[in-house]
């Protein structure tokens, strides 16, 4: 009895462990997930902009690449655009060399989802100066960063390995008088990595709308 | 009365709508696109001095939801700022069960159709006014695919009354949504299992239920992915749950605290109820650096054991033995150093294999839990006084066979030293429960070959000064010069073990009943005569010789007739404690944390010195049991003398595997500090003073999500 009690539960076990990796290969189509990890190398990508162009990462090679998920919709974006915060984190990125990518990957008919003419126009209404906006409608490159929310911000170093990846600051609210007194985590990593210091907070909580997939 | 003109009649039908609206919008309702939301309260009037339940309580359209104090993936939880009369003070929201809320790869937790966010107020003890107004400013997230955040302004008034206060048409509503907030659930575990997945062990609570289902919502983000699907599975100790760590990855978590919902198939249908769980880590995975640190950990115990009262004296026994043997060859006293440590290293075995195996039948035992057998603590008893009585010059053993030859001498003194060393081991455990507790408790934690090892290092660091000595003859020089001395610090040697045969028969009484005092009173008393007669009868004539082993013999049999006769300890409910403090219970407990009072709780045992100390020097003198008094502590012990699996599972949910502990849980809610093993009157105040501070607080910051 004992034994039977025993042995029925080891298969059990088997059949559990089974029953999880099929749904971990169901659930992560491309089985070997090149996860998004700070320290590690950045995933590799390849989007195509509002203006038809490709970039991909390995382009990138040596300058620091700003990746900034958008839905200009969603109320924690405009919190940060109708404040101007995340066109002068923009500026500051620029003037220190980096790449800065926005991306879009809200699905067509979703919310946030663009023409590539409408996100130009997005970005001349609201004075945002990305390097490029790409267009990310089937979600690829979004559910290969596992990106959660809108805005969701990963900073990646020269030498390509991803170093901050989370919430533009440490407010996780839509209300922009939260903004003042703010520690903006993506500018102080900038500045670290600029410095040539370690980030002091590589990981943090991302908040905002959830990413229209 | 004149006619007026249809033009003022509709200025004053203005006016009306006007002040109309000026007064929903300081009412308790705010009415948006998606939510309904409204300040209830569950008694129709304020009494001073009572604490009452409020909620803020959100219809939301369907399709829409608002979210759980941990959103998920994304979304937001709502706040509420409030405003209140002076003297008031709002509680932490209780936040109901969260549903899961998936979105495509992404999972949020919330809630959809209606949600509560409970909160206690409490009034102060006078109050004037004949009304009170409870205001609160809120903002909250609700969200389809598209999120948007709204917020209100609400005022609830009050009438204030002397009497018990009346029910509003929500105590209903109130009383159903409490039944269904999370309960706590003690005794689980979180091992990581490897860089990606973490094992929640729920323990033995659940073991019984048939669960259909569960689901741990984490209060924190990072540590569990929260899409990722949660397998569960049915461990030894209960219950698992295999999660998939979140983006917060490097060390493990050394605890994960959350709420568990679990589906149960009942006889008429599915049933979900909801835990509050504070699963601490069990220790990183086998091997690694965890394993060496712990090793190096034990050895380093080991060694300090050499000091404790309870070894000095058999210790001292060896250190004699030393010095005697110094005279004799290397080849004796290094065989003799072996074989001590082989005794040692074998009596941990013993002893913690024995425990493994009780654990493994499920028994809920710790470290110390051989002295929680009476008979155990009577048989050492007359152990200790019978080497008392052997130290003292009242018996010996061994010399008749002197002069059989060198070989045999030092069999005899090998086989000698081996027994000292169980000895030594045997002696130690009243006081490696206390000095060791949180170590052997983690390492009771862990795989068995692993606590093994812990338990070995341990026995290892107990006899590493001897095995030394006895290797290393040029350190050995350090011992003084044998003499005369060494017969009066001998029998000096005696008292010591006549205290600590004293002080088990004290633990024995607490165990048992009069009966089981008097029995081991006899057993003394026969003890002494017998090893007296024994003695006596040794340069006697042949005949008085066979008549002295016969009368040993007796004696044994006798002493064994005593031990299988002791009463069982196991009064029901234990001695009442004495002086201001309660006797712990889980209800007890509960019932003070409900009334937001601080708690302090000492896990004590009779045989445990550290605890008793503690209980002198810091626990039961007049100045902090004035400061108790004053800030409204409830003291309440935990008396784990006695087997008791209910207090075996507190320790372990604190990681610790024996007494003492102690643990202060502050005013108005929130996590137990736990307090050193070695206390002082000043630290005891220090802290004491800490969560009377924790409550005064509470009273000036307003709580808020």
């Amino acid at each position: 009895m004992q034994n039977r009690v025993i042995h029925l539960s080891r298969r059990a076990l088997m059949l559990s462990a089974l029953a999880m990796m099929g749904a971990g290969l169901y659930l992560q189509p491309g089985a070997a997930r090149a996860q998004a990890q700070v320290g590690q190398p950045a995933p590799a990508f390849s989007g195509v902009d509002s203006r038809g162009k490709t970039h991909r990462l390995g382009d990138y090679r040596g300058r620091i690449v700003v990746l900034e998920w958008t839905n200009h919709d969603c109320p924690y974006v405009r919190k940060h655009y109708g404040s101007g915060n995340m066109q002068q984190l923009q500026r500051q990125a620029a003037a220190e060399g980096a790449v800065w990518l926005s991306v879009i990957s809200s699905a067509p008919g979703k919310q946030g989802h663009v023409t590539g003419r409408q996100a130009d126009e997005l970005s001349r209404e609201r004075g945002a100066t990305p390097h490029a906006v790409i267009l990310d409608e089937n979600g690829a490159i979004g559910r290969l960063y596992q990106a959660k929310t809108t805005p969701h911000l990963y900073v990646i170093d020269g030498r390509g390995s991803l170093a901050y990846m989370g919430g533009i600051d440490d407010r996780p609210s839509a209300d922009p008088a939260d903004s003042a007194g703010a520690r903006n985590h993506v500018a102080a990593a900038l500045a670290e990595l600029k410095a040539g210091k370690p980030v002091s907070q590589p990981m943090t909580r991302p908040y905002g709308c959830s990413v229209k997939y | 009365m004149p006619k007026a003109a249809p033009a003022r009649w509709l200025a004053v039908l203005l006016l009306l709508l006007t002040l109309a609206a000026g007064a929903a919008q300081a009412g308790a309702v705010v009415e948006t696109e998606h939510v309904r939301a409204e300040l209830i309260s569950e008694a129709a009037a304020v009494r001073p001095g009572q604490t009452f339940w409020v909620a803020l309580r959100f219809d939301i359209r369907p399709g829409w939801h608002t979210y759980w104090k941990n959103p998920g993936d994304s979304g937001e939880a709502p706040r509420i700022r409030w405003r209140l009369p002076e003297g008031f003070r709002a509680g932490e929201v209780h936040w109901p069960p969260p549903q899961r809320l998936p979105l495509g790869p992404l999972m949020n937790f919330g809630y959809a159709g209606e949600a509560w966010l409970l909160v206690p107020m409490t009034a102060p003890g006078r109050i004037e006014a004949g009304t009170v107004e409870l205001a609160a400013a809120a903002t909250w997230l609700v969200c389809k695919e598209e999120c948007i955040p709204e917020q209100g302004e609400f005022a609830l008034t009050l009438p204030v009354t002397a009497d018990e206060a009346a029910a509003t048409s929500w105590a209903e509503a109130f009383a159903e949504v409490r039944r269904r907030l999370p309960q706590t659930l003690d005794g689980a575990m979180l091992a990581p299992l490897d860089a990606d997945t973490l094992r929640l062990e729920l323990g033995p609570a659940l073991r019984q239920v048939a669960l259909r289902e569960a689901w741990f919502f984490p209060d924190a983000y990072g540590l569990v992915e929260h899409a990722a699907p949660q397998l569960l599975s049915s461990g030894e100790g209960g219950p698992v749950l295999q999660l998939r760590r979140g983006e917060l990855r490097g060390a493990p978590p050394d605890r994960l605290t959350g709420v568990l919902v679990v589906t149960e198939d009942l006889p008429d249908g599915p049933m979900a109820t909801a835990f509050s769980i504070d699963a601490p880590a069990a220790g990183p995975a086998a091997g690694g650096i965890g394993l060496a640190a712990a090793l190096l950990l034990a050895l380093a115990g080991g060694f300090l054991l050499n000091l404790m009262p309870c070894v000095f004296p058999v210790l001292s026994l060896k250190a004699l033995h030393l010095v005697e043997q110094s005279r004799a060859g290397t080849r004796a006293v290094r065989l003799g150093g072996l074989a001590f440590t082989a005794g040692v290293l074998l009596a941990f075995l013993a002893i913690a294999l024995a425990l493994l195996a009780l654990r493994a039948s499920g028994e809920a035992i710790g470290w110390g839990f051989q002295l929680q057998s009476p008979a155990f603590v009577l048989a050492l008893a007359w152990l200790t006084f019978a080497l008392g009585l052997w130290l003292s010059g009242v018996w010996s053993f061994g010399e008749g066979l002197m002069g059989l030859g060198q070989g045999l001498a030092e069999q005899r003194g090998a086989l000698g030293a081996f027994f000292t060393g169980v000895l030594a081991v045997v002696v130690a455990t009243p006081c490696t429960a206390p000095f060791m507790g949180a170590a052997l408790g983690y390492a009771l934690t862990q795989p068995a070959a692993y606590a093994l090892g812990v338990f070995l290092a341990l026995g290892l660091g107990l006899a590493l000064p001897w095995l030394l000595l006895a290797l290393f003859p040029t350190l050995r020089r350090v011992l003084p010069r044998p003499g005369a001395w060494m017969e009066r610090f001998k029998q000096l040697l005696a008292f010591p073990m006549y205290a600590t045969s004293a002080w088990l028969v004290w633990v024995l009484s607490q165990q048992s009943d009069a009966r089981g005092l008097a029995y081991a009173l006899a057993g003394l008393l026969t003890l002494a005569l017998a090893l007296w007669l024994w003695q006596a009868s040794r340069a006697a004539a042949p005949a008085w010789r066979r008549l002295g082993g016969a009368i040993g013999l007796a004696a044994l049999g006798l002493l064994a007739g005593l031990l299988l006769a002791l009463p069982d300890g196991r009064v029901a409910g234990g001695a009442p404690p004495a002086g201001p403090a309660e006797a712990y219970s889980a209800a007890r407990l509960a019932e003070l944390r409900a009334a937001g009072r601080p708690v302090l709780i000492n896990f004590t045992a009779a045989w445990c010195i550290t605890c008793q100390v503690n209980e002198r020097v810091a626990l039961s003198t007049q100045r902090v049991g004035e400061a108790m008094r004053t800030a409204g502590v409830a003291y309440l012990k935990a008396d784990w003398t006695r087997r008791d699996p209910a207090i075996t599972r507190l320790l372990e949910a604190h990681r610790r595997s024996g007494v003492p502990m102690y643990l202060l849980y502050p005013a108005g809610g929130g996590e137990p500090e736990l307090l050193p093993s070695v206390l002082t009157e000043d630290l005891v105040l220090a802290r004491l003073a800490g969560a009377v501070a924790a409550r005064a607080a509470d009273a000036t910051v307003p709580g808020q999500p």
